[in-house]
């Protein structure tokens, strides 16, 4: 088969791009730990309003002895909830997310917070946000009709200007 | 466009194609540096999910 030399030269470019694109992300995950998010953490999506962690009232911004910081969302047909969070900036901050009904995704836009939700599992992710101000949380999963207007959203205030929210008697949040 | 004659056809045709190689190495270096940003300058600086 004959191949025009320019084009056999193209293609060889093209290898050894893709070649060196794989090549870093190899050696990322390989000795830098840059993974796919990878929490494997079981939960019954049945009855999440019966369970400690995720009933109703510790939803939300908790702040644990430590004073980590974690929030506790829901995603379900066709918003999350709670439905605004309020968190301070240029902070640590753990994300822990559930579905109640079927696969969803999150997106917050300039963070790093893109993970499926998927029904039975919590999703874990650490995340900071870097400047003051509102930012919105996003449905990335097609879910159904109403995807598109599946949104919340995340109100970040400066880290001096934030008041913790009284931790709950339950502990959900150790 | 004025007419080429044989002698000068054969000349371009059988000269180096400078324009071409100048064209791909435009667009790959272009798209090696437009990668490497994303991924150093938005992906890891954004932090690393586990």
């Amino acid at each position: 088969m004959h191949i025009d030399p320019l084009e056999k030269k193209w293609a060889q470019i093209s290898v050894g791009i893709c070649a060196l694109f794989v090549g870093i992300i190899m050696i990322d995950a390989l000795f830098h730990s840059v993974n796919a998010p990878s929490n494997v953490e079981t939960i019954n999506s049945a009855t999440l309003h019966l369970s400690e962690e995720f009933s109703e009232d510790n939803l939300g911004v908790q702040v644990d002895a430590e004073g980590n910081i974690f929030v506790r969302m829901v995603a379900g047909r066709y918003s999350f909830f709670p439905k605004k969070v309020t968190v301070p900036a240029d902070t640590k901050i753990t994300f822990r997310w559930v579905s109640i009904d079927v696969l969803h995704g999150v997106h917050i836009p300039m963070t790093n917070m893109s993970t499926m939700i998927v029904p039975g599992f919590v999703a874990e992710v650490e995340s900071s946000f870097p400047k003051p101000g509102d930012y919105p949380v996003l449905c990335n999963e097609y879910c159904g009709l109403g995807h598109d207007h599946m949104w919340s959203k995340i109100d970040v205030v400066e880290k001096d200007q934030w008041i913790a929210p009284q931790t709950s008697s339950t502990g959900a949040a150790e | 466009m004025t007419e080429l004659n044989e002698e000068e056809r054969k000349k371009i045709l059988e000269s180096a194609p400078v324009g071409t190689w100048a064209l791909m190495v435009t667009v790959g270096i272009s798209m090696v540096i437009g990668w490497l940003f994303l991924y150093y300058g938005v992906f890891l600086s954004r932090g690393i999910i586990n």
